[in-house]
């Protein structure tokens, strides 16, 4: 009989499934399983993890992670599931195949690959969040020295709450030259917000605008001072400061739904990029894996009863975005999740953390060699296409290259600014997004709203208190944080959970489905 | 020699990346704390394993000990009857008073663990270090009780 010791530990070298920083790190392992993380000082972030890393080991056996497919709240077999899957794939013009995150390049071929063959013809991402469209951003690899190496660095939002390895770069970069400067643009007063030498506070959803300034694009009459509330000489100056920097970059950490247009928020980018000559270091989640249409056409085609069935491979979708998948009830949805959730078919699925493959980071490609196996049910996604395999369609090639969006920049310049010069309607206020890589998933404590002490004194609500928050999408009830980091008539919050995710408004633009900053009523419960 | 967990103000951001790697490592109970700065800041409170430990004088059963050779100030969750005492007696607050399972909660420098406490390891910023008194004099490390470049305080 073999010996149990609780104190014999093996580690087992991985990367980080949570965010592209895609930091290494190792899993350990004793007799009775996961034990705990471990830190690899060689690896790409020098052995530093954020919470979400931190936690990585309590996600994988996680008492609400999903071991069996379950189809409204009950269990369903395996060998059910299949049959289910093959029989909706007999008419495979019926069906859409999506994916979010979590899946290697290899996966997202793979399931290229297998629509090809059944004849699967509507692909598209559900990956609604912002950051989609910085990853293009991602085909230069980063390296923590471009930072040491910098005399100027802009950033945009709050890198520290979703990848805190890189607070080790800036703060010991400032600490050894307070000559090298720190510009920050962001809506809330964020950590790197509180070292930066420029904090760029401007209006909420006026950093394209901003960042069109920097990049001294011509913008007509516009007054770019009074939209976004930073003066003229003061962008003036960054702007020349910048380009002139010998080194420099532009680091961006995109909150949900904290802007209204990030179609123009990546196109200022890229512009401010080309005028300085600067890199733009983007901190997504490992996703932004297109397929051959946008999903707002999927929608469409769902209205005019055209998709029946939508198969998706991932974790977001439907369960983080209800408001999305509220208008999609005449569908029937399939996917993978890594989660329970109580509605739709749920597909036990492996985290990138447990899989073989490639996945795509800051620091270039990585290589996953699966030596950690998933979670007691749950499959890889070539695990479930081979269950899948013996369907047979006669499918074509299909065209994945979706070309870039034609974008009439003046136009849309234009209807940002009646956005967020309109007048506030009375008894609501502005609710956005933020980073928050403590609270990861709610695992660790209830989510909380920042709420400006002015706005709370209006509403009667004290430090603490449980308020009710509602928009047009549903209600939530979070603890109130007062602070002045937040600005009177904005409202923050860390939308981490499907629950206060299912708050925001969304628009499809483009076909393209984007969260925007959301009109809420809040008042102190009970 | 004994060491200390000790926290460089110069280096905090506050991403509580120590109290997940705690949180994470010890079922759920977070056994380092932090301390909100009137709403500007969280710093991370470590228990710092004095000399002469007051929660180990304020127990009633002895369920807190101080090993000589290490310098290791221990709580048995056997023994601990989570009266609160060590709660209340800690000058530094560090010891939470909310009792899980029934007892209190007290950092073991990750004893588990050879390469010493696992919030040291995952601080992003490398604020926590974990260092011999010798080198806490050497580098002036927790000797300050304000920030030398005060990064943290807020531009309102």
């Amino acid at each position: 009989m073999k010996k149990i010791d609780p104190m014999f530990t093996t580690v087992k070298k991985t990367v980080c499934p949570f965010c592209s920083f895609g930091c290494d790190l190792g899993v350990v392992f004793n007799d009775f399983g996961i034990k705990g993380v471990e830190y690899i000082k060689e690896g790409s972030s020098k052995g530093r993890l954020c919470p979400r890393g931190s936690a990585a080991a309590l996600y994988l056996n996680h008492p609400k992670r999903l071991s069996m497919p379950m189809k409204d709240s009950k269990v369903l077999e395996w060998s059910k599931l299949t049959k289910d899957l093959k029989k909706i794939l007999d008419n495979p013009k019926n069906v859409a195949v999506t994916f979010d995150r979590n899946l290697t390049i290899e996966e997202y071929e793979s399931i290229i690959s297998f629509c090809d063959k059944t004849g699967i013809e509507n692909i598209a991402s559900t990956y609604f969040e912002p950051e989609r469209f910085l990853k293009k951003f991602l085909n230069k690899p980063f390296s923590l020295d471009e930072i040491d190496n910098a005399k100027m660095i802009i950033v945009l939002g709050d890198p520290f709450s979703q990848a805190p390895m890189i607070s080790k770069a800036l703060i010991n970069w400032k600490l050894r030259d307070w000559k090298n400067r720190l510009v920050v643009i962001d809506t809330i007063n964020s950590h790197t917000a509180g070292f930066a030498n420029d904090f760029l506070k401007g209006t909420v959803g006026t950093e394209p605008i901003l960042l069109y300034g920097l990049a001294q694009e011509s913008m007509g009459n516009i007054d770019i001072a009074a939209i976004t509330g930073i003066p003229e000489s003061k962008i003036k100056e960054i702007s020349k400061s910048f380009k002139q920097a010998e080194n420099g970059l532009i680091i961006v950490s995109l909150p949900f739904a904290h802007t209204y247009d990030s179609l123009l928020l990546t196109r200022s980018l890229a512009k401010l990029s080309t005028f300085s000559g600067k890199k733009v270091v983007p901190l997504v989640e490992f996703a932004g894996f297109e397929g051959n249409q946008y999903f707002g056409s999927i929608m469409n085609l769902v209205k005019k009863k055209k998709i029946k069935h939508l198969i998706n491979f991932g974790e977001l979708f439907p369960f983080y975005y209800p408001q999305v998948a509220k208008n999609l009830k005449a569908l029937n949805i399939y996917s993978t999740s890594t989660i329970k959730y109580n509605e739709y078919t749920t597909i036990p699925v492996a985290l990138n953390i447990e899989k073989q493959g490639t996945i795509l980071t800051n620091f270039g490609k990585k290589k996953l060699d699966g030596n950690i196996k998933p979670s007691s049910g749950a499959k890889t996604i070539s695990e479930i296409l081979a269950l899948l395999q013996e369907v047979s369609g006669k499918g074509k090639r299909l065209d994945i290259d979706m070309p870039e969006l034609k974008l009439n920049i003046k136009e849309r310049v234009k209807k940002l600014i009646e956005r967020c010069t309109a007048p506030k309607k009375k008894k609501t206020l502005k609710l956005i997004g933020e980073k928050i890589a403590y609270n990861f998933l709610g695992f660790f404590e209830n989510e909380i709203l920042k709420l400006n002490p002015h706005d709370a004194k209006e509403l009667g609500i004290k430090q603490n208190d449980i308020i009710s928050i509602k928009s047009k999408h549903g209600k939530v009830d979070l603890a109130a944080k007062l602070t002045k980091d937040v600005e009177k008539g904005i409202v923050a919050v860390p939308a981490e959970t499907p629950e206060v995710k299912g708050l925001f408004d969304f628009e499809i633009d483009n076909n393209i489905v984007n969260f925007i900053p959301t009109e809420v009523e809040i008042w102190r419960k009970g | 020699m004994a060491k200390r967990i000790v926290l460089d103000l110069d280096l905090c951001c506050g991403c509580r990346s120590c109290e997940a790697a705690c949180k994470a490592a010890h079922k759920g109970e977070a056994r380092i704390r932090h301390g909100d700065i009137v709403g500007e800041a969280y710093l991370p409170l470590a228990c710092k394993h004095c000399k002469d430990p007051l929660c180990v004088a304020a127990c009633p059963v002895d369920a807190i000990k101080r090993d000589e050779e290490t310098g290791l100030v221990i709580r048995s969750s056997l023994i601990c009857i989570g009266c609160k005492s060590c709660a209340y007696a800690c000058p530094f607050g560090v010891i939470d008073a909310p009792l899980i399972r029934h007892v209190s909660q007290k950092c073991n420098l990750c004893n588990d663990r050879e390469d010493g406490p696992r919030c040291v390891a995952a601080c992003s910023s490398g604020a926590l270090q974990f260092l011999s008194d010798e080198d806490i004099e050497k580098h002036e490390i927790g000797m300050r009780m304000v920030s030398k470049n005060a990064f943290f305080r807020r531009k309102a």
